[in-house]
């Protein structure tokens, strides 16, 4: 089978970095985008934008029907689905085998056991891979708080059907938990149609290191190293590099190795993550697998010279994986930053506004993935991720000090975005000595938002300058008048 | 002529003038003497004040200047003091909870006529897929709970009303 014609059914800069790769191996390529959506870079990238509605934005990107009509209408022969929206939906998966389409991503069996927290929890277990001591709730709900309380305190509470941080709560005292339970219940049944849930230890201190893995169903499986993603706020991250500096050789062989056997397990095809996370004393346990590409995919492409999305189409369309485990290296460090139109000193409120201004870095080690345009809108109905800012050094010191220039020159002006946030937690010693957890952010809150240098009077100063009604309005009163100013102290 | 800029909710009064060779503003904690040039690049500006040199990238939006300086970003809202003084209505701030984004009620955990206690919940409300419970600013009796469970807001609108405080 071969691909001439892939929908990209996504947006933003997932889907302005998907179809770059797929124009540049030579295939047709198209888009969505939702009625009322700005204009944004993949729209014009794609051969062909494919219109959608639906009662919200969002809606229209979760609508399989729609976009499964699209992609017939048109006539492609493979949707890549991106990451996010249905890029982990086995019925999308399904309804698109129903209609002949090539699905660009795993089989709907797999998604279905690694979209189970529970089942894929199970059966990772099951073949001897480590897991951290938990609780769940379908075993035997009636005792499930009894059990709850057995795994310990502090524990972590997790929506069954869960992802991305959404209706986690920590734990720490005997007394929260029903409530805790209750919430974390509602919460899941709101955002995934699931109150189930589950429990587990929680980790003090923990680092979130996860490994790329990549198969072709035929047997073949690979890893792609890891990524450290341990700067989280909210439980998503903001920051991601590669390689961990928490991981001795040997330590980065073996997590790297599981990772390769539990896809190994189920005979993976295409691109995914396995999450662990990993203690302070050097154990690590399996968390989940990510059956899709991850937002933080290019700091593994900037090490291993790999581009995953060319990996994931060679392997969509039948085609054996580019390379043996030999033949990728790890070479530097890389790393990514999550800009985000959001207020990091108002608990990571996300901002909107539009765009009146936008020059993005470039240079040497630099990359830039981005989903927004100069005069474009940033509204509340998509992520508050707008783009992503990409560097690679020839050590971790030379990465940080890139990633430092290049964040201090990201401009985007209209919408607060946490560009300033982001070069503060670069430029702590903790971050820099490799010493964090995915409490970092939490715990340095202070620090890291702190008021800078006050340079009201010249902010001031500017604003007056380029006031043109108020420079116009000064120039235009007699200049005896004007000398003599509203005051003198 | 004046203006009252906002940087971070303080709002400060200023006077622009010109002295004849250059443009002078009057702050409330002196007087400082300022050029604006543009640079070339889009936005770009070289500001001279306070005897220091900065290059910066400004945009002037309806209600507020955006500015790049240094690696940071920074928004100063403009306030026309004409403006100001038509525009108020009379409430206190600390009188209402106010939309910090749009969303949804999650739940209503008081009715007008409640007395409540600051740091109260008066409800819980989710956006960006995030539950936050919003709590009573003060002490006082609740007026208004405009929002039902299961309602959308938008960004802005009032989610609770207490009573004003008697004098």
């Amino acid at each position: 089978m071969t691909i001439s014609k892939l929908l990209v059914a996504n947006r933003g800069e997932i889907a302005a970095r998907v179809l770059r790769t797929a124009k540049a191996r030579g295939l047709e390529t198209a888009v969505l985008r939702h009625v009322a959506e700005q204009e944004g870079p993949a729209h014009l990238i794609a051969d062909e934008v494919v219109m959608i509605d639906g009662p919200t934005p969002v809606a229209a990107y979760l609508d399989i029907s729609q976009i499964v009509a699209a992609a017939t209408k048109i006539g492609a022969d493979a949707v890549h689905p991106g990451y996010g929206f249905l890029s982990e939906n086995a019925g999308f998966v399904a309804a698109l085998e129903r209609a002949g389409v090539t699905f660009v991503g795993p089989t709907s069996e797999v998604i279905d056991l690694m979209g189970d927290k529970v089942r894929a929890r199970a059966f990772v277990e099951e073949r001897g891979f480590p897991v951290a001591p938990s609780a769940i709730e379908d075993d035997d709900p009636a005792s499930f708080v009894e059990r709850a309380r057995a795994v310990g305190y502090p524990l972590l509470i997790k929506p069954s059907a869960g992802g991305g941080g959404k209706g986690m709560r920590v734990v720490r005292e005997d007394s929260t938990l029903e409530t805790e339970i209750e919430t974390a219940r509602r919460e899941g049944e709101r955002y995934f149609g699931d109150g189930r849930l589950f429990v587990e230890r929680y980790i003090e201190r923990p680092r979130h290191i996860e490994v790329q893995v990549m198969g072709d169903g035929q047997g073949n499986v690979v890893h792609f190293w890891e990524r450290e993603c341990s700067i989280q706020r909210r439980f998503q991250k903001i920051i991601e590099e590669t390689p961990s500096p928490a991981l001795t050789p040997e330590q980065r062989g073996e997590i790297c190795e599981t990772a390769a056997g539990i896809a190994r397990a189920v005979n993976y095809r295409g691109a995914g993550t396995v999450e662990f996370i990993y203690a302070q004393d050097g154990a690590f346990y399996f968390l989940e697998m990510n059956t899709r590409l991850q937002v933080e995919h290019p700091v593994t492409e900037m090490v291993t010279g790999f581009d995953l999305v060319a990996e994931q189409l060679r392997v969509a369309a039948g085609e054996c994986l580019s390379a043996a485990q030999a033949d990728i290296p790890q070479i530097g460090h890389s790393i990514e930053l999550r800009i985000c139109a959001e207020d990091a000193t108002a608990d990571f409120r996300p901002a909107i506004g539009d765009i009146l201004l936008l020059d993005e870095p470039m240079g040497e080690g630099i990359r830039v993935d981005s989903g927004i345009l100069d005069g474009g809108k940033v509204t509340t109905d998509f992520d508050p991720m707008l783009s992503k800012l990409i560097v690679h050094g020839r050590d971790r010191a030379q990465a940080i000090t890139r990633a430092r220039n290049a964040v201090q020159n990201y401009v985007v002006l209209g919408v607060t975005t946490n560009t300033g946030y982001l070069d503060e937690i670069l430029a702590h010693p903790d971050f820099a000595s490799g010493d964090v957890s995915t409490g970092f952010l939490a715990e340095q809150s202070e620090t890291l938002t702190a008021p800078g240098e006050d340079v009201s009077d010249l902010l001031m100063a500017a604003a007056a300058l380029s006031d043109e009604r108020l420079v116009s309005d000064v120039m235009q009163i007699p200049e005896m008048y004007r000398k003599m100013g509203g005051w003198r102290n | 002529m004046q203006r009252i800029f906002q940087i971070d909710g303080v709002e400060t009064d200023c006077w622009l003038g010109h002295d004849g060779s250059r443009f002078v503003l009057n702050t409330p904690t002196g007087a400082v003497a300022c050029q604006l040039d543009p640079t070339g690049l889009p936005g770009g500006y070289k500001l001279r004040a306070k005897g220091v040199v900065r290059e910066l990238r400004l945009a002037v939006g309806p209600e507020a200047t955006f500015m790049h300086m240094d690696g940071r970003t920074y928004e100063v809202g403009r306030v026309d003091p004409a403006e100001r003084l038509a525009g108020s209505d009379g409430g206190a701030s600390d009188d209402r909870l106010v939309a910090p984004m749009p969303g949804v009620v999650v739940s209503v955990a008081v009715k007008p006529g409640d007395a409540v206690e600051e740091g109260q919940p008066l409800l819980v409300i989710e956006s960006m897929k995030l539950e936050t419970t919003l709590t009573a600013p003060r002490d006082g009796v609740v007026a208004e709970m405009p929002f039902a469970e299961g309602d959308s807001f938008g960004l802005k609108d009032i989610l609770a009303q207490l009573a004003p405080e008697e004098e």
